[in-house]
């Protein structure tokens, strides 16, 4: 028995740029017990969709026509007739929702299990202090938290992940029919994602809801439901059985979008250069970390590491680790925006943050970066042109800017009347973070820090962003420090990796050994936590999850490093 | 790949069948902040301020603020006063106890209570700019002193001790009450851009202007000020209102400027000599009209500056 449907539902956003069609003739079903999958890219509808149901559509959106039909109301089932009064007793107890960003969603000065109080008071009145900690205590069980501990906390004592699991045990304290998770993992790391979802299955499994799942992670959705629907621009594209849609798939669009996911072993998205050009010879080596370490107060971001990095052959060396690994701190320690705590960081020689103001230029120019979030990297006073001329002309520079920024642009694959002379909200995230590759190309460095260049892009343009990056590599010789918390593409750009936790180095290697191959106990826990969208491969469930994590804070105080091999031009040392 | 890909809009596009005329000239209106009707209204009320002054010169005559310029206690143009006479057209506001003409004190004290707030306000908000880059810029000892003095100064009233330096100083000029007044207004200023340079100097198109080898000078005037316009237009009108309010309440107390004829000045005078018991109305009932159309023309502008910020307030 379908516990939601969806009929023919159009969906308008009025702008001032005219009616946006944000939905289109959406029509589906949502079967007790089974758990189905919205995927699209950011503006493609699926949230839109979801919350339609629960009308909590965002201003000054409005349905506008269709209906929604919640199966297990008396009388009559169209959501959208009922009144405030009946919609509030729906929202939670028929139909319930885990935001994406937890941290933002729990109250800040409230403890736990008075928020899951609060929850239940709202459906079923006053009940005895002892029912309210007897509920409160099986929903936090549920979810895997000690409800002796964690109901007593307040929310920013919590890690991500619990607070993820929190506003699951939120969502499910009331047994709904219907669970709308909408991007529930976005902001964790793939150890962590893997338990929550794995978490979030057990709990609608137990309760036997139907379960929306919101995402934009075609592996993610292999690995969690059974139903999938692509949407596009607002259309249903395609609606099918999980194992049909990855392995069979009929619109170019679900194609597309799961080629788009980087496998680790699987082919190639890049095409290989037979022989990049060469950087010049030096004495010294390009880029030198000597016993480098970094403290903030009593907190160590990253222990003492060196390394020297030859330009003589472009290369592109990989840094990953997840969130709080001190590798964005490496980057901006390689860019100058930071002191070493102990140790120099060495450019051709010359301690970077010892240089008069002269080299300090020289070293600007030669040494370039891509940052993590294309939205801000643009001032959104000025036109594009600015954040590409401005540095040319800085720099002294020679020639005619105009022509130098349209030639960067078409090397990056973009053209340039679409692009030059816009302000930044004019343009996709895709294209802004590719004009900063053009940028870089343009003042032709010959470093390049990429910190998570991609990370914040829609799927379908990684593949094409990082292949103008690893172009700057093969067609222009420029080397490249790639900073990622995501293996897979790392697996493909990357000459040698190095793989950072809690400031340590713990493998190290060519990519084909290290992650082709794991040896380290956290570089395989990170591989087998990535979901990748192959149902035969087993994602383990929320018991091995468990157990990896406290593996982890097993491993957790001064780790081993284990080296893979070298190749030549680049060598590691720690201490 | 091609670039049409990227350049391929990720939303639906907009439709704009079914849109009337009306709806179209409302979108439009969205499109440009600065079609803003309170903005609009806001700016033509304090316009009409000036132009009362400016024109008011030479269509009326300035020398009648003076005493005995007319008869004492004339009302408005048909208004008996209390003798029994009928106000007439040669002072078409009445005029005071002393025969000061009412009309020629609002066209010259009006702009001069304008003039005070602006100047009070320009000046802060210079101060305000200077220390709020030194102290998000700088950081360290620097910003400890720049906030914590700023701070402190934030919780004296400064009522209190403009009474006292202005009782001391006896008789100033408008400038020296502006000066005087501006020093009590930098500290608003200097907490907001303060914290909008400490959050920007953090910011993506910060750290590619670092990239990019750009000097200090440049990444705080170039990259940052223009972005800090919006809030520091708020935050000037919001000060041209507290410095109005301050000068105005220490006129009424009979401080300020003791020859140059204000509105806080012309309702002082009425105070003390008892306009009210001898029910003229019109002394201090139409400098009150004007300063109230006054703060009303700033708070409009406020509002609507706000709304131009911050595009979340406009309504389609």
């Amino acid at each position: 028995m379908s516990v939601l449907d969806i009929k023919n539902i159009h969906i308008d956003f009025p702008t001032s740029k005219g009616v946006v069609h944000a939905v289109t003739d959406v029509t589906l079903s949502i079967e007790k017990g089974r758990r189905i999958g919205f995927i699209g890219e950011s503006g493609s509808g699926k949230t839109t969709t979801a919350l339609a149901a629960m009308r909590m559509l965002a201003n000054p959106g409005f349905v506008a026509g269709g209906e929604v039909h919640l199966n297990s109301l008396d009388g009559n089932t169209n959501v959208l007739h009922l009144d405030d009064e009946q919609m509030r007793r729906v929202r939670l107890r028929k139909i319930s929702y885990i935001p994406q960003g937890a941290m933002n969603s729990l109250n800040p000065v409230m403890r736990v299990d008075a928020q899951i109080w609060d929850a239940v008071v709202a459906h079923e009145g006053g009940l005895s202090q002892a029912d309210l900690q007897a509920r409160s205590d099986t929903a936090l069980d549920g979810v895997g938290l000690d409800p002796k501990v964690v109901g007593r906390l307040f929310p920013h004592e919590l890690s991500g992940g619990m607070k993820q699991r929190v506003c699951i045990a939120i969502g499910t304290c009331l047994t709904p029919d219907l669970i709308i998770a909408d991007e529930p993992t976005s902001a964790l790391d793939v150890i962590t994602q893997r338990h929550v979802m794995q978490t979030l299955r057990e709990m609608q499994e137990k309760i036997g809801a139907g379960l929306i799942l919101i995402g934009h992670d075609m592996g993610l959705m292999a690995q969690s439901v059974d139903d999938i629907a692509v949407l596009k621009k607002g259309v249903l594209v395609e609606f099918g059985p999980v194992r049909k849609i990855i392995e069979d798939a009929e619109h170019p669009y679900t194609r597309e979008l799961i080629s788009s996911v980087p496998l680790v072993g699987g082919d190639s998205f890049l095409s290989a250069q037979a022989s990049p050009p060469k950087g010049e010879k030096l004495d010294q080596p390009l880029l030198e970390l000597d016993g480098v370490s970094k403290q903030y107060g009593a907190v160590t971001a990253l222990h003492p590491m060196s390394f020297a990095l030859d330009g003589e052959e472009p290369k592109i060396i990989s840094i990953v680790g997840q969130s709080g690994s001190g590798k964005s701190t490496m980057g901006s320690l390689m860019l100058g925006f930071n002191d070493p705590s102990a140790g120099q960081v060495r450019f051709k020689g010359d301690d970077i943050n010892a240089m008069s103001a002269g080299a300090k230029l020289a070293f600007r120019k030669q040494v370039q970066a891509v940052f993590q979030d294309p939205y801000a990297c643009f001032n959104p006073f000025y036109r594009v042109n600015h954040a590409l001329k401005f540095p040319y002309e800085n720099f002294g520079m020679g020639g005619d800017v105009q022509t130098a920024m349209e030639e960067a642009c078409t090397a990056v694959g973009l053209d340039p009347s679409l692009v030059l002379g816009r302000y930044p909200h004019q343009l996709s995230g895709g294209q802004r973070q590719r004009l900063i590759v053009a940028r870089a190309l343009m003042l032709s460095p010959k470093l390049l820090i990429a910190d998570e260049p991609v990370s914040m892009v829609d799927a379908s343009l990684r593949a094409t962003i990082l292949a103008n990056i690893h172009d700057l590599k093969d067609k222009h010789g420029i080397s490249i420090i790639y900073i990622t918390h995501d293996l897979a593409t790392a697996y493909h750009v990357s000459d040698y990796v190095m793989v950072l936790y809690h400031g340590h180095v713990v493998e190290a290697g060519p990519p084909k050994e290290v992650i082709g191959d794991p040896q380290h106990a956290y570089t395989r826990l990170l591989i087998d936590s990535i979901p990748w969208p192959d149902l035969d491969r087993d994602w383990g469930d929320a018991d091995d999850a468990r157990a990896a994590l406290d593996e982890l804070a097993r491993i957790g105080g001064t780790p081993e490093t284990v080296y893979r091999g070298d190749i030549p031009g680049f060598t590691l040392g720690q201490g | 790949m091609s670039h049409n890909n990227a350049a391929a809009p990720e939303t639906a596009a907009p439709d704009m069948t079914g849109i009337t005329k009306k709806q179209l000239k409302r979108m439009r209106r969205f499109d440009n902040p600065w079609n803003n009707p309170k903005l609009i209204w806001g700016i033509g009320l304090l316009l009409g301020i000036v132009l009362l002054g400016v024109l008011g010169r030479f269509f009326w005559d300035p020398e009648l603020v003076f005493t005995g310029a007319g008869m004492p206690r004339q009302g408005p143009v048909g208004i008996e006063n209390l003798r029994g006479q009928v106000g007439t057209w040669a002072h078409p506001l009445g005029t005071d106890v002393s025969g000061k003409d009412i009309l020629a004190l609002l066209i010259v004290g009006a702009p001069n209570s304008l003039y005070v707030g602006v100047l009070a306000s320009l000046i802060g908000m210079s101060i305000g700019i200077f220390l709020g880059f030194s102290a998000g810029y700088t950081g360290g000892r620097v910003d400890d002193v720049i906030r914590v003095s700023s701070d402190v100064m934030i919780t004296i009233p400064p009522l209190l001790i403009l009474v006292v330096v202005q009782a001391s100083f006896g008789d100033i000029t408008l400038t020296m009450m502006a000066i005087l007044i501006a020093a009590f207004v930098w500290q608003s200023p200097t907490r907001l851009i303060r914290a909008q340079v400490l959050s920007m100097r953090e910011s993506g198109y910060v750290q590619m202007a670092r990239l990019s080898g750009a000097s200090n000078m440049h990444i705080m005037f170039r990259e940052m000020l223009p972005n800090l316009v919006p809030y520091l237009f708020g935050s000037f009108i919001a000060n041209v209102t507290t410095s109005i309010v301050t000068a105005v309440g220490l006129e009424v107390l009979g401080l300020g400027p003791q020859r140059v004829p204000t509105l806080g000045r012309v309702i002082y005078d009425a105070i003390s000599s008892a306009a009210l018991t001898q029910n003229m109305w019109w002394w201090w009932g139409f400098p009150t009209i004007l300063l109230g159309v006054m703060f009303i023309g700033l708070l409009l502008i406020n509002l609507g500056l706000d709304e131009v910020s911050n595009p979340r307030l406009r309504k389609l």
